[in-house]
């Protein structure tokens, strides 16, 4: 801590220490005060076998042993009265389809992926994190970045700088929060879902360009233009692939869509869409083919150069949340969302298919090399307008002839 | 230094001594050996035997530039060694090399990037290396030696490394 | 953002906003121990300086301080990737001086290892093309694969890099008696390897599509620019020091140079392809006309070198690797100069990376196989 010399320092301390308090008294305070008062006095009011002011830390005690008073799927418990529980916002938010999950199992994917390219290389790949195969190599990373120092360039643009990578986890966080996962398994929904989805999407290169622009990098900034450049040549056919779902399935909203697809699965239909589907969102999830804004041998690791620590997980989580909502949209689209036999709960053949489109985005990492950014804006001009263009033609036909 | 052709010399390098031969007092034969000839120039004719031996015998690049330091003659001695790839079957396993004896005390020769385009690099290097100057080379800035290299030239024989003893 | 100023060599200058100027190196992924300065206008790279000497150690003044076998493990630092055949010039012309006829079975055998090794430097070259276009498992398939030829190398050489195999008067080891077995063994399985990298990669319309037209270099610029190896071979000029001037006994082999008109990364890729390929054929003759006798002319450690120069020149795995000795008839070279392919090759990078993408800088750069520690010396 440097010392105070001027007025000016120490308003700013103070507010720091502001600042910091405000920060550690929900994450802290809050919950002490939460365990040790108010529950207690919750179950001893309603039970008022003991009494409460002598026995606080006891009845805590008890409480928890009792986990059928702490089941946050039972509608009557504790949790889900005050609002705690698996209905409630809150759990959805922060822990069944939303961030916990969605973040365990995209370390899960980062280990797969690592597991599977090494078997493609003739590799053993993570072994000794967690005894079976390496498991919690994620979480070994996790701590390890968790201990590094916090470097921000000196003249980078501190605010935007910090800012970049939360915006990034927030945006793919957002993306999760609108695409639903099982029939009632979802955190929000709107009858324009699908139009949510393509407008959070938009967003990632223009955070990719702060990200770039703020670490004042010459291999940043290439590697942010190059993120630019990539959406222009894949946002377009991306949008008009999902066009001949949305024509058949006559909504734009997610679950509609899925029910739209009781009668046959829209990859059918919609081969073309499906293929030129899963080529955009590789270039949006910036996978090897197209993993030009952060080619590394070339601007070492474009606009996420300069981020160390925990900042740069929180840029690699990002990324493989987004790769998670992708593929989830693109079961949704095509592969019949939560529909299956009946024997298994929809959210499992929602997941079972998911991880199977994941599968399939990681493989080419280890089959192909990096294309050049023109080249990629060729193709996607070229190619994949023309084929998202097809396929918006074949759909509508199919529904004015055929009536799909 | 031996001098002199030796009996059993192929044809082809029979042909080049013969074909330098015509420059007269030009070009002073210093070995020639199989697949190794060197001549010895004058700094003034160096660009003009250059050309001929460009032009006339098709040896069309360099692959060496060596620069030696003879403190008790007080000369350096910049040699070219000369290479062919078009020149036919013959001439493609002949090294030819041109040296260039310069005093030590006014080290200037002119440079052959406009004859050879290859010897860029190589002439830079021997310049920062020995501390001979290539007259009318486009860059002569340091390339191996760090830049802010203060010693004399590290080739002369009058740096001597650092906690090296001398030779014998 | 305004851009800060440049700092190229000692001299500063102010760029504009619509240019870049991007050092690549000492530190960056792709550049190794080697720097150069690019000046990139929109996509396009305008100027290209490079700026080697980052691992200049002083090889060639270190010669003149040490006795003419001592200098051997010293010479054979600066190319890691290439060890014998960095030696072997080296130990020609110290022959040449002394006036030394090797042994035919130490011939034999520095001709199978200079060809392994020539292998080995390939691979790695493979390896880091692969991960330099994007590649992944490009990168790790020939490194793995290269291990198997250290292994080969090192039942003959003893240690697994650094062998110091070749020596003025011979080689230091004799071949193993199982060595032929293994190598047979080695070749068919690494045969079988490089059509699976021909499947995944040499084959693949994406690789074509980063490599095909991409730095071109034509015939007369690789001719009058005096590039060396691959770089010459992939612009359509025919030039191997094994054929050219036959040394040890490549006259008694059958093998085929690789030539390639286009000139282009595609092409200059597929020579090094080619060149494994040729290698394996090289040690199989050579071990089926392995004679039996010496390995080594015993020499004293303060062999005295006639006075008089020696130039001796050899294809080495980057190109033609020649030594300049002048002697002075001492037990110490009066003078070494080393003409390494990599520092010939350097004066191609600039030529092909202007006019070129940033996104080819890295397959451009490495195609030249250039190798900073070689080129500085």
């Amino acid at each position: 801590m440097a010392e105070i010399t001027t007025f000016e320092q120490f308003v700013k301390r103070i507010l720091k220490i502001i600042f910091w308090l405000l920060i550690i008294l929900p994450m802290v305070a809050l919950p002490i005060f939460y365990l040790f008062y108010v529950l207690p006095v919750e179950f001893t009011c309603n039970f008022s076998l003991l009494n409460c002011s002598e026995h606080i830390n006891w009845s805590l005690a008890l409480y928890m042993f009792d986990p059928s008073k702490l089941n946050p799927f039972d509608p009557n418990s504790y949790i889900s009265q005050m609002g705690l529980g698996a209905n409630s916002m809150l759990f959805k938010l922060t822990t069944f389809p939303g961030f916990t999950f969605v973040a365990l199992l995209s370390s899960m994917v980062i280990w797969w992926e690592r597991k599977l390219l090494a078997k493609m290389q003739y590799r053993i790949g993570p072994l000794y994190a967690g005894r079976l195969e390496g498991i919690f190599q994620s979480f070994a990373d996790l701590f390890k970045l968790l201990f590094k120092e916090i470097v921000v360039p000196e003249r980078a643009d501190r605010l935007f700088f910090i800012a970049a990578p939360f915006a990034m986890m927030a945006l793919a966080g957002a993306l999760v929060g609108i695409i639903p996962i099982g029939p009632s398994t979802y955190i929000a929904t709107s009858p324009y879902s699908l139009l949510i989805v393509i407008a959070i999407i938009g967003f990632f290169p223009i955070v990719a360009l702060m990200a770039g622009w703020a670490s004042n990098n010459k291999f940043s900034f290439i590697g942010a233009m190059r993120a630019l450049y990539q959406m222009i040549s894949y946002e377009i056919p991306l949008v008009i692939s999902i066009l001949g779902v949305v024509v058949l399935a006559g909504s734009l909203d997610l679950f509609q869509i899925v029910s739209a697809q009781s009668r046959i699965w829209y990859i059918l239909p919609m081969i073309l869409g499906a293929i030129v589907f899963y080529i955009t969102s590789m270039a949006e999830v910036e996978r090897i083919p197209f993993d030009l804004p952060d080619a590394d041998s070339e601007i070492v690791a474009g606009w996420q150069t300069e981020f160390t620590s925990m900042v740069f997980g929180v840029i690699q989580l990002a990324v493989y949340v987004k790769l998670y909502a992708l593929s989830a949209l693109f079961t949704i689209l095509f592969l019949g969302g939560w529909s299956g036999p009946p024997a298994v709960p929809g959210v499992v053949w929602f997941l079972i298919k998911t991880l199977i489109v994941e599968t399939i985005f990681i493989i080419p990492r280890g089959a192909f090399p990096r294309v050049r950014i023109d080249q990629l804006i060729k193709f996607g001009w070229v190619w994949l307008i023309v084929l998202a263009f097809i396929n918006f033609f074949v759909a509508i036909a199919l529904k004015a002839f055929f009536g799909l | 230094m031996s001098s002199g052709s030796s009996p059993e010399l192929p044809k082809a390098e029979k042909g080049i001594i013969d074909a330098i031969g015509k420059l007269g007092e030009k070009a002073k034969l210093i070995y020639a050996k199989p697949n190794r000839i060197k001549f010895s120039v004058q700094r003034d004719d160096l660009v003009e035997v250059a050309r001929f031996i460009r032009d006339e015998l098709h040896f069309d690049h360099a692959t060496n530039v060596t620069g030696t330091d003879f403190p008790k003659d007080g000369q350096l001695e910049i040699t070219y060694h000369l290479g062919s790839h078009d020149g036919g079957e013959e001439l493609r396993r002949i090294i030819l090399a041109i040296s260039c004896r310069i005093p030590s005390n006014d080290p200037k020769l002119p440079t052959l990037v406009n004859e050879y385009p290859s010897v860029l690099y190589h002439e830079r290097e021997t310049a920062e290396m020995i501390g001979c100057v290539f007259e009318g080379h486009p860059n002569l800035g340091r390339l191996l030696l760090p830049e802010d290299w203060t010693d004399i030239p590290p080739m002369l024989k009058a740096f001597r490394l650092p906690g090296r003893l001398e030779g014998e | 953002m305004s851009l800060p100023t440049q700092s190229s060599g000692l001299f500063t200058e102010q760029v504009s906003e619509d240019k870049l100027v991007v050092s690549i190196g000492p530190q960056h992924p792709g550049a190794g121990h080697f720097r150069f300065t690019i000046r990139v206008e929109g996509d396009t790279i305008t100027e290209c300086i490079p700026d080697p000497g980052y691992v200049h150690r002083g090889g060639e003044k270190q010669t003149e301080y040490r006795t003419y076998i001592q200098s051997i493990p010293m010479i054979e630092r600066s190319s890691l990737l290439d060890v014998t055949n960095i030696t072997l010039p080296y130990c020609m012309a110290a022959e040449e001086l002394m006036g030394i006829q090797v042994p035919p079975r130490a011939q034999y055998l520095r001709m199978i290892m200079s060809e392994n090794q020539r292998i080995i430097s390939h691979l790695y070259w493979l390896g880091i093309q692969g991960i330099f276009l994007g590649h992944s498992t490009m990168f790790m398939w020939p490194l793995g694969d290269r291990d198997i030829f250290i292994d080969l190398g090192q039942m003959i050489g003893g240690a697994r890099i650094t062998y110091s195999y070749c020596v003025p008067g011979g080689v230091r080891n004799d071949m193993p008696p199982n060595f032929k077995d293994r190598a047979m063994k080695v070749f068919e399985y690494f045969e079988s390897r490089l059509k699976d990298y021909e499947r995944i990669f040499f084959r693949s319309p994406l690789f074509e599509k980063r490599t095909r037209g991409v730095g071109v270099l034509s015939r007369s610029d690789a001719i009058s620019l005096g590039v060396a190896g691959q770089v010459l071979r992939a612009s359509g000029v025919k030039s191997d020091t094994r054929i050219d001037e036959p040394y040890c006994f490549y006259k008694d082999i059958s093998f085929e140079v690789p030539v390639y008109d286009d000139g282009d990364t595609w092409a200059r890729c597929m020579v090094h392809l080619e060149e494994m390929r040729q290698s394996m054929s090289i040690i199989r003759q050579c071990l089926e006309k392995m004679p039996q006798g010496q390995i080594k002319v015993k020499l004293s450690p303060q062999q005295r070198a006639q006075a008089g120069e020696a130039y001796c020149r050899t294809e080495a795995a980057r190109g033609a690797m020649a030594f300049h000795i002048i002697s002075d008839g001492s037990t110490k070279p009066y003078r070494t100069k080393w003409s390494v392919p990599s520092f010939r090759n350097l004066i191609a990078l600039p030529k092909l990376l202007v006019g070129s993408h940033v996104a080819d800088m890295p397959a451009i750069y490495w195609s030249l196989d250039y190798w900073p520690v070689e080129a500085d010396r």
